[in-house]
């Protein structure tokens, strides 16, 4: 009886018509519930997406001391230098460390210091603006930066910041290490590494290395640029960076704490903990947002089949005698079970094909006011078969007792 | 009319109990999510000092070099320590501070004690008056103090509870390694929604445990938090008196919203003068924003706020549709006894009016219980880890408006389906079909 | 108190134009009891349905109780039909949310009466057609002839000038059907003029006149008895056969 859907539809369509509020309406919230979904869950992608960003850095080997000695707290260069050497040699031999390096800043670690970086040294207006992370000697082993082309930085390249702000105008960064990213904005297509750019100082910067990642620690929406200068940067409220395997990382921390209070009472830990935890409080809201959109997803589907279930309760109530009619000249109950089962697949085909259209204009509007991307294709087809399948469950019920409707109801006048 | 026509909906509520339900809850989680979040952009987005906003402004100017400059670009967002500082000394306000915030050991005698790290601000006289700050105990310093780099310190109620223990501290001694400052000062409880005064840290973040003169600050080199901006070599000292960096806020207080052309004239002329002077190389490109403008300008209230004040107003309109659909099916289900009213003589206003009360209320419960789902939604926004969430809370207009909300959305949905209803034609027959 | 003259009815779709009512001529006066009958498609219910001004017709002149009821908004015949008519409908068309009191109290309400002389006049028409100790119970808790004499009540309860009634009788056993009738005779004793559509002949036989209408237009069968006593015989024959 494969003529017997065609012909259904038409009669379908008819009667439909004749109730055109009621049936407007389940399209229209059909098309809204559709719209909405699609985007959300888009976002939730997005989120995602930003919350699984390549840091470039072994996550989770790493852990985080952020500390100072009330020593440092008058300012002298000296002490400043001293301290922190100490601290670093106190950690190197804690055991389970492998690695340990000093920064004034990590990835998603919060706050930055960025620097504008130019082609040429005339130039009027950056190039780009790019977070300097600052190397007294082992940063790249100690972070477990992969190196793309060049090389780490040879121990006669570094120098300490205090010496570079001294000299003034005659201060110079003769190498630097960049990220992919910046290699590719600064010099596309070609390889970086022998080229030179200009940033902080007058004279200009050599690359040796590229390294495939590492990530700023925030304005992650203004270009993932990022460079390591070989500048030691000592002083109270730095950060120190311990590797170790990701089995001790407590039990290191823990006796890295320890270890630096023994030697130095006038400890003050500002942060301690693991750069999996650090990572993770940057992408706090990030991660609520996309419960909140599973929460209001799930929500809007509720609504909807309630209201499916509402209106086609209805419906089946409003045609009882003409549904007894039917069944008195010969439907089966599985006839009218289909027969209100096809009539809520081509109202919600309508709806969908409405929600497509609005989930693009939703679409384009965010894309205005919250600068995301484009909503991809692919999730079209997620909403609709999310709804289509909705909808049918929602009508199951109503479609049920309408097929229960005994045929004796068409012969009972009132 | 309005009496008996309530009645008649209580009682169609009690007999169609499933149908009623299905709407109030529909009506209810569409409300409860509005509210949360209009709720939460209420609190972030309301006037944080309304009875001055609009005479406390933010000043801006322009020092950078030549370089890299393209007419009516927005200057640098903060004042060089040279420029904040001599605006002070002129003194062409009402009344004006520096500001800048900063972080500060303290540590005590008490054996056993740790030291600890807390949030400070640097400011000048004029701070505490022009932005409302309540003192407790004490009082804050004046511009005598200032000058003097005075070792004295305001401190705030939470740090006041925490190592003091409460009670009044005023002439305790804070060590602040390696100098010991004079308590003056002590807040009582405030919290400014956002901090406003500086944007550039954490804005709905709490207040400031210690305030000092920013001349005693700089005297003793202590650390400074927030955004700096240097466009040329500072020589290892930002914060130096002539280091090329834009680092410090500045605020000033004017009679009157009107006076603030004449204010702003006065900082083009001092742009002027310092052109001729030799520091400044651009011409005269000054901001002057007043607290609201400033907040707007910085997009102050988080994207992410916005978007889900957005998403619950979508669900919110989808609930709508869906109460029409049911307000409708409910209506015409009584078709017959419409009928039957209007051949007694009911007109179709008196139809649409019996629908329209019932659909109010419908939505007064679907009020009662939305707002019963936004104090749950504000409890969860209260578990969340951002900074703000501790200020998520219903306040009375908020209250008042998850009513108004929930009769205005439900009546609106009630307008088709009564519309509908007032159709039926006045039937000697109940028709069942 | 009813007066047509040529009064027509045509309802028209897109495919059929029908004519239900072809040039009537009906006039009832006051006090009158008159029974309309006809076969069914004949019009009766388009009669009754125009009578009531519960629709309106295509041509002819119609005044009710004086008057012109022609060109009326829907607002004005509302407002006419809560004042001087009331309805007695086959199936009672009784609310069933409602009690007795409640529902007699419908038309009282759109009429903007206080609450004391609603009290009043429910109490009293209840208690005329003896349903005075049943005020607060609901429909359903009633036979079909107290359902019927409840929406008596309700129709009496605004003191009509004219009762419509379509078929009173027509879900209540015999001596249910009795007692309504020997109600509706007492009513109309009292002054109030009946218009009865029936097709029972001998309920027919208890009204002063006899309109019948076919065809779309009505002759009174008062003016030919001869009629009335033909029909009688062929029921009494259809009885004793049957």
């Amino acid at each position: 009886m494969t003529g017997t859907a065609a012909m259904d539809i038409r009669p379908i369509l008819s009667t439909l018509m004749r109730h055109k509020i009621a049936s407007l309406l389940i399209v229209l919230e059909i098309a809204l519930t559709c719209a909405i979904v699609c985007n959300a869950l888009f976002l939730i992608g997005d989120r995602l997406d930003r919350m699984n960003m390549h840091s470039g850095i072994a996550d989770h080997e790493l852990v985080r001391i952020q500390a100072a000695s009330l020593r440092q707290l008058s300012s002298d260069d000296a002490v400043d230098k001293s301290v922190s050497l100490e601290y670093l040699d106190t950690l190197r031999k804690v055991p389970g460390v492998r690695q340990a390096a000093i920064v004034s800043q990590l990835p998603f670690g919060g706050s930055s210091n960025n620097s504008s970086v130019n082609l040429t040294s005339d130039q009027e207006r950056p190039t780009l603006d790019a977070t300097v992370y600052t190397d007294e000697g082992s940063l790249v082993k100690t972070f477990g930066l992969k190196l793309l082309a060049g090389r780490d930085f040879n121990s006669d390249e570094f120098q300490d910041i205090t010496d570079l702000q001294k000299a003034g105008d005659k201060a110079q960064i003769p190498v630097a290490i960049i990220n992919r990213s910046m290699a590719e904005k600064l010099y596309p297509g070609q390889n970086a590494v022998g080229k030179v750019f200009y940033s902080w100082t007058e004279s200009p910067t050599r690359v040796i290395g590229v390294v495939e990642e590492l990530a700023r620690p925030n304005s992650l929406d203004q270009g993932a640029y990022a460079m390591i200068f070989p500048l030691r940067d000592y002083g109270a409220g730095k950060h120190y960076i311990l590797r170790t395997e990701p089995g001790r990382r407590a039990e290191v921390l823990d006796a890295a704490i320890k270890a630096l209070k023994k030697t130095d009472p006038n400890l003050l830990v500002v942060n301690q903990d693991t750069f999996d935890e650090v990572r993770a409080r940057y992408f706090e809201q990030d991660r609520a947002m996309a419960w909140m959109l599973v929460v209001v997803i799930v929500a809007l589907l509720l609504v909807t089949a309630l209201g499916i279930v509402g209106l086609a309760s209805f419906w089946v109530q409003q045609r009882t005698k003409q549904i007894g009619v039917r069944r008195a000249l010969g439907a089966t109950r599985g006839q009218i079970l289909r027969y209100f089962q096809l009539e809520n697949f081509l109202l919600a085909t309508v709806g969908i094909a409405l929600g497509m259209l609005l989930a693009y204009s939703i679409n384009q509007l965010l894309m205005g006011k919250y600068e995301l991307p484009r909503l991809p294709l692919h999730y079209l087809p997620i909403g609709a078969i999310a709804l289509w399948l909705l909808g049918q469950a929602a009508v199951f019920g109503p479609a049920r007792r309408a097929a229960a409707v005994p045929p004796a109801v068409a012969t009972r006048s009132v | 009319m309005f009496g008996y026509y309530l009645n008649l909906a209580l009682r169609s509520f009690r007999r169609n109990k499933a149908l009623t339900a299905l709407m109030v809850l529909a009506i209810a989680l569409g409300i409860g999510a509005s509210m949360t979040t209009l709720t939460v952009f209420h609190v972030l987005s309301g006037d944080p000092i309304p009875d001055k906003s609009d005479r406390l402004f933010y000043v801006q100017l322009d020092p950078e070099p030549m370089r890299g400059y393209r007419p009516g670009e927005e200057p640098q967002s903060q004042l060089t320590r040279f420029d904040s500082e001599t605006l002070l000394k002129q003194k062409r306000g009402l009344r004006q501070t520096l500001t800048s915030g900063g972080n500060v050991v303290i540590s005590s005698d008490k054996p056993g004690t740790t030291p600890q790290l807390v949030d400070a601000r640097y400011a000048s006289a004029d701070f505490f008056p022009m932005f409302d700050v309540p003192l407790r105990y004490g009082r804050a310093w004046t511009a005598s103090e200032d000058d003097a780099k005075a070792r004295v310190a305001v401190i705030s109620k939470e740090l006041n509870d925490k190592e003091f223990g409460g009670g009044d501290s005023t002439g305790k001694t804070l060590h602040i390694a390696p100098n010991d400052f004079r308590i003056i000062g002590v807040l009582d409880a405030w919290r400014l929604t956002p901090r406003f005064y500086d944007l550039y840290n954490d804005n709905y973040g709490a207040t400031e445990g210690v305030f000092m003169p920013f001349s005693t600050a700089r005297d003793l080199d202590l650390g400074t938090q927030g955004n700096t901006n240097c466009w040329a070599d500072s020589n290892g000292d930002s914060r130096a008196l002539n280091a090329p960096c834009a680092w410090v806020q500045y605020w000033v207080e004017l009679d009157s919203a009107g006076k603030a052309a004449d204010f702003r004239s006065y900082l083009v002329n001092y742009s002027n003068q310092q052109r001729a002077a030799g520091r400044f190389e651009r011409p005269a490109n000054v901001r002057l924003r007043n607290v609201m403008e400033l907040m707007a300008f910085n997009k102050v209230v988080p994207g992410d706020v916005r978007l889900q004040l957005w998403l619950a107003l979508g669900f919110l309109l989808v609930c709508l549709v869906n109460t029409v659909g049911l307000l409708l099916a409910k209506f015409l289900r009584r078709s017959g006894e419409i009928g039957v009213r209007r051949a007694l003589g009911a007109s179709r206003m008196e139809i649409f009016k019996q629908c329209v009360v019932e659909a109010g209320t419908v939505g007064l419960a679907g009020g009662v219980f939305g707002l019963l789902l936004a104090l749950l939604g504000l409890w969860a926004v209260r578990q969340q880890p951002a900074s703000y969430a501790s200020l998520a809370h219903l306040d009375g207009s908020m209250l008042l408006l998850t009513f108004v909300l929930a009769v205005a959305a439900s009546l609106l949905a009630g307008l088709l389906p009564a519309w509908r209803a007032m159709q039926v034609t006045p039937a000697i027959q109940l028709k069942s079909q | 108190m009813l007066d047509m003259r040529q009064v027509t009815k045509v309802y028209r779709t897109e495919l059929v134009e029908t004519h239900a009512l072809r040039s009537l001529d009906l006039h009832v006066g006051e006090g009158e009891f008159v029974a309309v009958t006809g076969p069914s498609g004949s019009g009766k219910t388009t009669f009754l349905n125009i009578a009531g001004l519960l629709e309106t017709f295509t041509g002819g002149e119609f005044r009710l109780d004086g008057e012109d009821v022609r060109g009326l908004s829907d607002d004005a015949r509302s407002r006419l039909r809560n004042q001087k008519i009331g309805f007695i409908f086959q199936s009672f068309n009784l609310i069933p949310d409602l009690n007795l009191f409640d529902n007699c109290d419908v038309p009282l309400r759109y009429r903007g009466m206080p609450a004391a002389e609603r009290k009043l006049r429910i109490e009293d028409a209840l208690g005329l057609v003896g349903l005075g100790s049943r005020i607060r119970h609901y429909p359903a808790e009633l036979s079909g002839g107290q359902q019927q004499r409840a929406a008596i009540a309700r129709a009496l309860a605004g003191s009509p000038r004219l009762l419509l009634a379509d078929e009173p009788t027509g879900n209540l056993d015999s001596q249910m059907a009795r007692s309504v009738m020997e109600l509706l005779e007492d009513i109309n004793q009292q002054g109030t003029t009946i218009i009865m559509v029936t097709h029972d002949p001998e309920l027919a036989a208890r009204a002063q006149r006899n309109v019948h209408i076919v065809d779309g237009m009505a002759t009174d069968l008062s003016i030919e008895p001869g009629l009335v006593r033909a029909m009688h015989a062929q029921a009494e024959d259809a009885a004793t056969h049957a």
